[in-house]
């Protein structure tokens, strides 16, 4: 009896273990299979050298070239931003203030990370987006630019964590030797530690790329959403999430605008699925030094 | 003289690394087996193989048999060989919970006793077997993650008979214990022989020639001597064994 | 070139890390700032119980709230079990060979994957495929996928943190792999567990993506009555309201959101608090 009950259970924790796999697959699988439809019919060089969005016009042209700047936009402002502010406020929480105050800045952090991207979108929407109107003078204020620095604070979480953990896991005698020869406190944490959690700073940064990269709301929000290619960050764009947002509403379920916005969520897929990838081999190189 | 337990031709292996070699040796019923030995010399390996804790240990790979009272323990099965041969580990581990629940746990999850007065009843007789219950009689709920190191070993010999097993596996029992608590387990084993076998693994020489009725020198993965202890110490045979006890190396 | 000197340079480096970190948290506490100063005066009993009304202009937003616990609620129901069980897979059986070594790429891909395309295969998959229309239960099962990593990865490390000789010590005794895991390991570990699945809540409960085309409509006059209905929901009204609506009162807009951020930051303190509370009273 205890024995059945023990296989039973055991079976159930085993299905569950690999339900990861399945969802993943399954993932892959649905958007490979509209994917795949869509460029039967339109061809995939059209689809990604396209410089034309217009998926309702007669003929409809699918070109998602400028969909894929405005996220390269978006994503390379962000990560300016983010990025250095981020890796340093790490290392202010994980090697400078004292642990009470360590603690309730990481709780700050995580926070942060909470606060939901809807609004995000809102308070940058009627705080930011007038001043960046005003300040650079431009026709609105709904840019890429504006949406850089408000995806600037929701992959600063991310990236703040990451790096700590790394910063945090470096042996603590690369530390005391440095510090024994004689190196100031800076000098160890800028020569020592920063080199030595690398690896872990990387993948922190190509994790808050790939949340850039996937952040819907606040992007559709306050970018703009004009399906043209920029030319500068202080144009209005259109990002390959906000599209599939903002369109699938109003396609109709099957049809060749309904399979685009799918192959558009293939391209996402594949882009994210090679940022974490990386971002894994880095983690994992970061556990064995 | 009836052999408790018999062990032909083991070899264990780590990673295919060899670290105990070929290894017959029989544990008599109701006596006090010592194993002594440096460190790496297999003895730890052999305890554990003898209950199977290294099952779970996947670089971990044997060859040989071992029987205990004619099955081979290989084939009867991890869990109901568990429950006769018991282990007590070098570091005492109270499970966090109470006095009480740490010894009625086996019990309970393998159902030998259900009822409550049942219950109560075991609990009182293992803490007295185990000398601990006028020590903890009026805290008995009380976590045992709270009481000294030589109580929490004592309390961890007190779980074991709780299952009441045939053979008792002590690995290093008193490493982490100051002398008065290492006194009281000595104490414990030499009564405890009269109701089981015991197998004690030691880095204590001097422990193994006050408790144990015969000794085995293990050395680099074999087995040097074993003998009767006094006979041991005294006039051992091999020169090995008589460096390592009057203490030239290990 | 200037060298400067070592103690210099080390209290310029530090003044510029500090304002890095000003720079990180003050904007964050200054929206939330915003948010509550013009949000406070439009929370009432009666904003928070009951229907919208005038086109949404006016009232309150209950079915809004309702929908999205409804929604959450569900989604957790799902996703918990499912994950503790291969976070248990995972940690306790899975031996290190080429499997394990799939799933957990798999895991980690699973994390990566934007809320978006979650919402595009909600809607193939559960709408769609499966005929569920939109509604909630479409909306939670799309969430419980994306939130499934996650839930992985904390019940994973809480399992990871108890202790293995407390595993040892219940194995000797003869006891089965599962019975140990069941009254030894999971008891130390459900503190860690919970409060990873508070965090997931608070998390999910502001997703907007992946419930777009799922489960979320525009208004519903009603309240939802069983799971296959579709729901209005707090996050994204307040993307209508802010978006879609010219003329909206601001003082609605912001009590929307105002709710909405009081929600899940007060499950995030919640859990928060609570791993504190744990960490200190851990008995090893």
């Amino acid at each position: 009896m205890r024995k059945t009950l023990d296989f039973i259970v055991e079976k159930i924790i085993f299905i569950c273990g690999i339900v990861s796999i399945i969802f993943v697959i399954l993932i892959f699988s649905f958007l490979f299979k509209e994917g795949l439809s869509f460029f039967k019919d339109f061809g995939v060089l059209k689809f990604i050298g396209g410089h034309f969005w217009y998926p309702s016009s007669d003929p409809a042209s699918f070109g998602v070239l400028p969909l894929i700047v405005g996220s390269v936009f978006v994503t390379i402002g962000a990560c300016a931003i983010a990025v250095p502010i981020g890796v340093m406020t790490a290392l202010f929480i994980s090697e400078i203030v004292p642990k009470g105050i360590r603690d309730i800045l990481k709780s700050l952090v995580e926070l942060m990370a909470a606060i939901p991207s809807v609004v995000i979108g809102f308070i940058g929407m009627i705080t930011l987006v007038p001043l960046v109107k005003s300040i650079f003078n431009l026709p609105t204020g709904l840019t890429a630019f504006s949406g850089s620095i408000m995806l600037a604070f929701m992959a600063i979480p991310t990236i703040v964590t990451i790096s700590e953990d790394a910063i945090r896991s470096v042996p603590w005698q690369y530390k005391q030797g440095a510090l024994a020869l004689g190196a100031t406190k800076w000098q160890t944490l800028r020569r020592i530690i920063l080199k030595a959690a690398m690896p872990g700073i990387i993948a922190a940064v190509m994790l808050g790329i790939g949340r850039v990269i996937g952040e819907t709301m606040a992007v559709m929000m306050i970018t703009g959403n004009a399906a043209h290619i920029p030319h500068s960050i202080f144009e209005p764009v259109r990002t390959m999430t906000a599209t599939i947002a903002a369109e699938m509403g109003e396609t109709v379920r099957g049809g060749m605008h309904y399979k685009s916005l799918f192959a558009i969520g293939l391209v996402l897929f594949l882009i994210t699925f090679l940022i974490n990838f990386i971002a894994d081999l880095f983690l994992g190189k970061n556990k064995n030094t | 003289m009836v052999d408790k337990i018999k062990i032909e031709n083991l070899s264990c292996y780590y990673n295919k690394k060899c670290v105990l070699e070929s290894l017959n040796l029989n544990v008599v019923k109701n006596e006090i087996l010592g194993v002594i030995g440096p460190a790496n010399s297999g003895k730890t390996t052999f305890l554990r193989t003898l209950n199977r804790m290294n099952d779970f240990d996947i670089t971990y790979s044997r060859k040989g048999d071992v029987y205990l009272d004619g099955d081979n323990i290989f084939d009867i099965g991890a869990e109901s060989l568990r429950r006769r041969v018991g282990m007590l580990f070098a570091m005492p581990i109270p499970l966090p919970m109470s006095i009480y629940d740490n010894i009625t746990y086996a019990p309970k999850r393998l159902g030998l006793v259900t009822k409550k007065a049942d219950l109560d009843n075991m609990v009182e007789s293992v803490l007295r077997d185990s000398s601990l219950w006028d020590e903890v009689k009026d805290r008995l709920g009380a976590s045992a993650m709270k009481m000294s190191g030589g109580q929490q070993q004592r309390l961890c010999i007190a779980r074991v008979l709780a299952i009441n097993p045939e053979v008792i596996l002590f690995d290093e029992p008193c490493s982490g214990l100051d002398p008065i608590s290492t006194a009281k387990v000595e104490e414990l084993m030499v009564e405890l022989k009269e109701k089981y076998t015991i197998v004690l693994v030691t880095n204590n020489v001097k422990q193994a020639s006050r408790v144990s009725d015969r000794t085995a020198f293990f050395l680099m993965g074999k087995l040097i001597e074993v003998d009767k202890t006094d006979k041991l110490f005294v006039s051992p045979k091999e020169k090995e064994t008589e460096d390592y006890i009057t203490g030239r190396f290990g | 070139m200037i060298k400067l000197n070592p103690k210099l340079s080390q209290k310029f480096s530090y003044t510029l890390l500090c304002c890095a970190a000003i720079l990180a948290i003050a904007p964050v506490i200054l929206m939330v700032f915003i948010i509550i100063k013009n949000g406070a005066s439009a929370i009432s009993w009666e904003f928070l119980s009951s229907m919208p009304k005038g086109g949404m202009c006016s009232g309150g937003i209950l079915p809004a709230i309702l929908g999205t616990l409804s929604i959450v609620s569900c989604a957790i129901m799902v996703t918990l079990p499912v994950g503790v069980c291969a976070a248990i897979y995972l940690n306790e059986y899975a031996k290190d060979n080429m499997l394990t070594r799939i799933i957990k790429l798999a895991i980690v891909n699973l994390a990566g994957v934007p809320s978006v395309v979650y919402g595009l295969f909600g809607l193939g998959i559960f709408v769609m495929f499966l005929k569920l229309g939109v509604s909630i239960i479409a909306g939670a099962l799309t969430l419980s996928i994306m939130e499934l990593p996650v839930i992985i990865t904390t019940a994973r490390s809480s399992l990871g943190s108890v202790p293995y000789s407390f595993r040892e010590a219940s194995l000797s005794l003869g006891v089965s792999r599962w019975q140990t895991i069941r009254h030894v390991v999971l008891p130390n570990a459900i503190p860690g567990i919970l409060t990873g699945a508070i965090l997931s809540i608070a998390r999910i409960s502001g997703e907007t993506a992946p419930i777009l085309f799922t489960a979320a409509a525009f208004y519903v006059p009603h309240l939802p009555h069983s799971i296959f209905d579709q729901v209005m929901a707090l996050p994204y009204h307040l993307y209508i309201i802010s978006t879609q609506i010219p003329n909206m009162p601001k003082n609605i807009i912001y009590g929307t959101a105002l709710v909405l951020l009081m929600m899940v930051l007060t499950m995030s303190c919640i859990a928060i608090f609570a791993r504190i509370y744990f960490r200190k009273r851990r008995k090893w």
